[in-house]
């Protein structure tokens, strides 16, 4: 295992206000991820893990502590330098897929190039992308023309296209089928494999535990952070809401075939 | 490709939004239209005028009678100039700058040949009149006036391009008769075509001896005016000054007594300076009009960037997390602006043709109408301006969301 950290984050807090009172959503959290890692953030609404996503997908500052991003301290980087950093180190992918409706797969894809004020083939580099996830024949088609399975597909080539160090994945099934939240957890793993270093958030345990490592969150502190073997997946499964649903996928994670 | 993308793009969200789109530029377009109708009347006026007075000849002076003042009161004219104050004015001792002069009387008369009349103005003037404007009789149509047809009061009649065309047709109306106020004057020339002398429009009028208009026609002992050509464009001033002179000398005026000229001297220059006042005014007025017209179209632009704001708060965030700068959000929706004011503008100058062209028809060519490039241009740029100025806002509004807010933004 390579033991190049990619995030590190030491002792990270986040207050937000709220009318008077202040709420504490992360509350002096330490971590460290390494390089092609798969790790899940999971925990109950309000346990501090979309906190976490926006700290670690540098949509926000924390209130105090440190985090190294690929060896780059992000903390404090004004809002240009946020975006920068977004669009070079982190790909996203949420639960509502959130890609551009008005325009073609290709252009989605091809948006974080446009940022990057990247030159060359764009729409090239874009297809390559699309192929990648499996979609290069829907390109010319608009959002609304595609399936679930096939918008979160296009915004995980999105994500990739910049090739980024990290992939964060926020609740990345939650608006899929069982079947579909499959094919899509399926393709995390191949990506895994090619090296992606992948984070993914979710409440769900049975997602959650599919990958290597589980962090869960309570209350804006690591409640526990354990690698997965067989035994802690059961656990984790046992205690998932959908666990029935996702039982199959877990005997044979790597070769669920497409369903024509 | 990022610019032809937004363009694209806003143009894809217009035509999705078609009606709603149309009503947020109206504005917009009635505003161009008025900015391309204002300029066109505008400019179309400016270049009559222009026309006009250089039609005089910057040598041409006016002498017309003084409007009376009675306790700081405009009155009625002071008719006292007189056929023979014109001649008074070619006396090379007194005048030796005043190089021609031609009296003239006129009025509206019914013209008739035969079983045809029409309406025209009947000018009593003298021979001098032609040249000092440049206008010709028209090749082998006869002559002008002559010192002797004014001196011996003769019925002849000399007919403006029009007037013979509505009166004798194809015939040569030479020799024949036409009938004023139904007296019969021989018709001794026909005059080519000019348009207009000043303010005139030469080609509906019938130049007669300034002697038999007087006697015969009208009746009358005074004249409207004088024409008077000084010999340069330079004399302008020096002539002015010795018609002064002399016609207050002829009529008696002493200035240092407290009187007052019962007469004017206007040069060419003078009298498109004062026209150039109005003309300024009027400008004043139409962009004051069209000015509101796109306020008020930025005010529907600026609603419509609004509420697309709001509407794609979601896309703004996401745009933010793939790495959109803050600058590219807002240029993203200034662009959009932008585009939306651009297709508003074109089919405001569409408008804007289209009531030019009303106006020319419906006041039959007395709104002189001219609408160049650069109008086009100019209008096309305030309504971008307008866009762009009015987008400022929303956009700035875009660009200062919060990524994280604007995720969760449903």
């Amino acid at each position: 295992m390579s033991a190049k950290p990619i995030i590190e984050i030491v002792n990270m807090t986040k207050l937000y206000r709220m009318g008077d009172s202040v709420v504490r959503a992360l509350d002096g959290v330490s971590l460290r991820i390494d390089e092609g890692e798969f790790v899940s953030i999971t925990g109950a609404s309000g346990s501090g893990k979309s906190t976490m996503m926006h700290l670690i997908g540098c949509l926000d500052r924390p209130t105090s502590g440190s985090y190294l991003l690929a060896g780059e301290r992000v903390d404090k980087l004004n809002d240009r330098k946020l975006a920068e950093i977004r669009n070079r180190k982190i790909g996203f992918v949420f639960q509502t897929f959130n890609l551009v409706n008005r325009t073609s797969a290709l252009d989605n894809v091809i948006l974080p190039m446009v940022y990057a004020r990247r030159g060359g083939n764009t729409r090239a580099m874009a297809m390559k992308a699309l192929e990648r996830v499996g979609l290069a024949g829907r390109a010319r088609h608009r959002p609304n023309e595609l399936s679930g399975g096939e918008r979160q597909r296009v915004a995980i080539a999105r994500a990739l296209v910049n090739n980024p160090p990290l992939l964060l994945a926020d609740e990345p099934t939650g608006n899929l089928d069982s079947r579909t939240g499959e094919q899509i957890l399926k393709l995390f793993h191949e990506l895994h494999r090619e090296g992606v270093t992948i984070v993914l958030v979710t409440h769900e345990m049975a997602v959650a535990a599919q990958a290597q490592r589980v962090i869960r969150m309570k209350d804006g502190h690591i409640l526990e952070d354990r690698r997965v073997d067989h035994e802690y997946r059961q656990e984790l499964l046992a205690s998932g809401m959908r666990a029935t649903l996702h039982d199959h996928v877990l005997e044979r994670p790597a070769v669920v075939e497409d369903v024509p | 490709m990022f610019f032809i993308q937004i363009i694209l793009m806003s143009l894809r969200g217009l035509r999705a939004n078609l009606l709603r789109s149309l009503l947020a530029v109206l504005g917009v377009i009635i505003g161009v239209g008025a900015v391309i109708s204002a300029m066109s009347i505008l400019e179309g006026t400016e270049r009559d005028l222009r026309e006009r007075f250089e039609s005089l000849g910057s040598e041409t002076l006016m002498v017309t009678p003084a409007v009376a003042r009675q306790a700081g009161r405009a009155g009625g004219l002071i008719q006292t100039l007189t056929v023979e104050d014109a001649e008074a004015l070619l006396d090379p001792k007194r005048c030796p700058h005043v190089k021609a002069a031609a009296p003239e009387v006129s009025g509206m008369v019914l013209a008739k040949n035969l079983s045809r009349n029409t309406e025209v103005t009947v000018l009593g003037t003298n021979e001098a009149y032609a040249e000092m404007f440049n206008y010709r009789v028209a090749e082998g149509q006869g002559r002008f006036l002559t010192r002797d047809d004014v001196a011996s009061e003769q019925k002849v009649a000399v007919l403006g391009h029009e007037v013979a065309q509505k009166l004798f047709g194809n015939v040569p109306p030479v020799g024949r008769d036409v009938r004023l106020k139904g007296i019969p004057f021989r018709v001794i020339g026909v005059m080519e075509q000019k348009g207009y002398i000043g303010f005139r429009s030469v080609d509906m009028q019938v130049c007669i001896p300034i002697t038999t208009a007087m006697n015969r026609l009208f009746g009358i002992k005074r004249i409207t005016g004088i024409n008077v050509r000084a010999d340069g464009a330079a004399n302008v001033g020096l002539a002015t000054a010795e018609i002064k002179r002399e016609l207050r000398r002829r009529h008696d005026i002493r200035l240092r007594e407290g009187a007052q000229d019962d007469f004017n001297v206007m040069s060419q220059e003078e009298m498109q300076r004062q026209f150039s006042d109005v003309t300024k005014i009027m400008g004043f007025v139409l962009y004051s009009i069209a000015g509101i017209s796109l306020v008020v179209g930025g005010i529907g632009i600026m609603n419509i960037m609004l509420v697309s704001v709001t509407e794609r708060t979601r896309e703004i965030g996401v745009r933010m997390a793939v790495g959109a700068q803050r600058w590219d959000i807002l240029k993203q929706f200034l662009i959009e602006a932008g585009v939306i004011s651009l297709v508003g503008g074109g089919l405001g100058v569409v408008i804007g043709f289209g009531m030019t062209d009303l106006l020319t028809t419906t006041t039959e060519n007395l709104v002189r109408t001219h609408t160049s490039g650069a109008v086009i241009a100019y209008a096309l740029g305030m309504a971008i301006l307008t866009g762009v100025v009015s987008g400022l806002y929303p956009a700035f509004k875009a660009s200062r969301l919060d990524p994280v807010e604007a995720l969760r933004y449903e």
